[in-house]
């Protein structure tokens, strides 16, 4: 009996072929709007998350402390942009170097802190990228953690190191200006090179020794400074010469085509979901190679220090052991040191941004539900209009001895049924357009290419959810055509 | 047997009260070809109603057997449709997205039988008022009369203790009209009851029994001997 009410419904649903695919075509938009959103939402948290899976949920970072409250100052900073005096370095702070680069306004090619790796320079985003290099700059010098010390402080600890960071003066014999020097240290390199992308020397060798001025280049600044490998180079005047080149980065090749560019891509992450300072600098700064310069912590500590330098230590807990219990020991071993800094897990990170991201994705759900319910508002109408036309047919139908759960399962079937049709048309093209949407959006979320979750679970969801909507849109119709009465529905026209 | 004791049925049209049926009495026996006759608005066709069970009255007892309408459920009423009666109407009343085979087979499809058992079923009703070639046509692409048999071919299916037919002959023509009518009249051959409402004063001269009513009253009953 419900399989020939259904094949009743489905010939009610092809004699009203044009108002039914309006109907239809009412929920579709609400769903594909619902799987289009949740699959690239999961689809980016996922790709976040295995972004940190990568960095290891082991690791504890040890931020200085003025580093950590650095993005909360630039929001209030003084930084005019555009003005001469930000334009020429006038008015920085004393950590600047005493001499500037020759003629910086004047020499083709000059880079600046206003364009450090945009390629959008007068866009908002380069204005916000000056103001947070200038933060850097005017921070306290950190002498940073002793990490051969710290492991012997902190025995739940197996592997250390230092990266330091730097915005300094670079001459070039074609061009001048400033940039990024990071400074990771020999331990950093050993342990924890897989933050730094592999940290893969594309051309020429490794650091070779600890005593000479070597400098490794990021791809992007090798290509924008025209520098090969054995140029000389000169960092805050000091001579340096060019021994390796990095192979780009991955989110560097993966966001090649955007807009944005690569460069941009774990800042804007990071500034798009509003996460809090530390997290947004320590992401910036651990993975973006491409526009640095590389020397070694040993050697920049020697001959940089004291240069608006900033230093972020990188920490490996043992397997097994708690990483609140080890954040603790690093606090004490901290304040033993006399250093100032805090210590963020990765956990920690990824659970300040996986919330985030949870919230504008029920945020961006909740919308489209909405798009869902004007679909099942259409879907109710449809029906009501239906128990009107169908008035006659209703009565017919009583003559003949169906019983009033008959006529109202008819109704629901097919209000269900038109429910279910649109669930599944708006699960391909919701599918169909976040798969695409997931090309568009991944290299500006800073996730290069991610692939947008449809599981089993939205599918079945979304599924049950679109008939279940059908079929409450037509319960009160299928209610009221149930209680017709068969004497007055025979007379209707 | 039917029978309707002292039936009132009053309808609310608005403001004001439409008393359709004014304490009506008969019974009518199985294998009867009874007719019934009055103006527009003398209550013929609620009567009809009532003793179908698609309506019931106000007032007063309709039974069928042992069974007291009045007293049924909605859903026991429509179960009693299905089961026991078939109608036809003069406007054929039938689905108009189905095809002729579909329509005849929908009373069957509504009480549970298989696809396959109700088209046979439908194939043999349709057979029997001469419809074997327009099984596949829909309502639509049908002329009057083949609707009404359709219609006729519908009623019969579940087999059913009584026909009740309001003006089947109305919108046809005189010959087609001959033909429904005496397809009708076999039926009383197999102890079915057929009651027929009409203004049609030949399908009076066809009655084993003829009731008159006027303004929701018997104005008079004649039974086979005195009608012909």
């Amino acid at each position: 009996m419900k399989l020939n009410l259904l094949r009743l419904a489905l010939k009610n649903i092809q004699s009203r072929r044009t108002r039914s695919w309006l109907t239809i075509l009412g929920v579709l938009v609400g769903v594909t709007a619902v799987v289009a959103l949740l699959s690239i939402g999961t689809g980016v948290q996922e790709a976040v998350l295995q972004q940190f899976e990568d960095i290891g949920y082991d690791i504890i970072l040890v931020a200085p402390a003025n580093l950590a409250a650095g993005a909360a100052r630039s929001s209030t900073g003084g930084y005019v942009p555009g003005s001469g005096a930000g334009r020429a370095g006038g008015g920085m702070p004393s950590a600047m170097p005493t001499t500037q680069p020759s003629a910086p306004s004047t020499t083709p090619g000059t880079f600046s802190p206003e364009n450090l790796g945009a390629t959008t320079p007068e866009s908002e985003t380069s204005e916000r990228q000056a103001e947070s290099v200038k933060d850097a700059m005017s921070s306290v010098a950190s002498p940073g953690l002793d990490t051969q010390l710290l492991l012997t402080q902190v025995p739940q600890l197996i592997e250390a190191g230092t990266l330091g960071t730097q915005i300094q003066p670079v001459n070039t014999s074609t061009t001048s200006g400033f940039l990024r020097v990071s400074s990771p240290s020999l331990d950093f390199l050993d342990s924890f090179s897989s933050v730094l992308g592999g940290f893969k020397i594309e051309s020429g060798s490794f650091f070779t020794n600890t005593t000479d001025n070597q400098v490794i280049v990021g791809a992007r600044s090798a290509e924008t400074l025209h520098l090969a490998v054995g140029d000389s180079i000169s960092i805050a005047n000091i001579p340096f010469t060019v021994i390796g080149i990095l192979e780009p980065s991955s989110q560097s090749s993966e966001a090649e085509e955007s807009e944005d560019g690569a460069a941009l891509s774990s800042q804007s992450l990071s500034q798009s979901l509003g996460t809090s300072g530390s997290a947004d600098l320590v992401l910036r700064g651990l993975t973006n190679t491409d526009d640095s310069l590389f020397v070694l912590n040993e050697r920049a500590t020697d001959i940089l220090a004291g240069r608006a330098r900033t230093s972020v230590t990188i920490t490996r807990v043992e397997a097994g052991a708690s990483i609140s219990a080890a954040k603790d020991a690093i606090n004490v071993a901290i304040g033993q040191q006399e250093a100032s800094g805090t210590p963020i897990s990765i956990q920690e990170i990824a659970d300040e941004i996986q919330g985030t991201l949870s919230l504008i994705e029920t945020v961006l759900a909740s919308i489209a539900a909405v798009a869902l319910i004007v679909g099942g508002v259409g879907l109710m109408n449809t029906m009501y209009t239906a128990v009107l036309e169908r008035t006659r047919e209703i009565g017919i139908l009583k003559s003949v001895g169906a019983r009033d759960g008959q006529v109202m399962t008819l109704f629901l079937v097919d209000s269900g049924l038109m429910g279910l049709i649109g669930g599944v048309l708006g699960l391909f093209l919701g599918s169909t357009l976040s798969l695409l949407g997931s090309r568009l959006l991944g290299p500006s979320l800073g996730v290069g290419s991610f692939t947008p979750i449809i599981d089993g679970w939205l599918i079945s969801g979304v599924l049950v959810f679109s008939f279940v909507l059908g079929a409450l849109s037509g319960v009160l119709p299928a209610w009221r055509a149930s209680r017709l009465n068969p004497v007055e529905a025979l007379a209707a026209e | 047997m039917l029978v309707l004791r002292d039936v009132y049925k009053t309808y609310q049209m608005g403001e004001a009260e439409v008393r359709a049926l004014r304490g009506v009495s008969m019974e009518l026996p199985p294998s009867q070809f009874a007719v019934i006759m009055g103006h527009s608005g003398s209550g013929k066709s609620t009567l009809m109603h009532l003793a179908g069970c698609l309506d019931i009255p106000t007032s007063g007892h309709v039974e069928y057997g042992d069974l007291n309408l009045t007293d049924l459920t909605s859903r026991e009423r429509a179960d009693f449709r299905s089961s026991e009666v078939g109608f036809v109407f003069q406007k054929y009343n039938l689905v108009g997205n189905l095809t002729a085979l579909e329509n005849v087979a929908l009373p069957m499809l509504l009480r549970d039988s298989t696809t396959k058992h109700a088209q046979a079923k439908a194939r043999e009703a349709l057979d029997l008022v001469g419809l074997q070639d327009r099984m596949t046509h829909r309502p639509s692409k049908l002329s009057g009369g083949e609707q009404q048999r359709v219609a006729i071919a519908r009623a019969l299916i579940n087999d059913p203790s009584m026909i009740l037919a309001d003006e089947p002959t109305g919108n046809l023509d005189t010959t087609t009209g001959d033909h429904i009518l005496e397809l009708l009249q076999q039926f009383t051959d197999n102890d079915k009851i057929v009651l027929v409402v009409t203004h049609n004063p030949e399908i009076a001269d066809m009655a084993d029994l003829l009731v008159y009513l006027r303004d929701g009253e018997i104005e008079s009953q004649q039974v086979k001997e005195i009608a012909r």
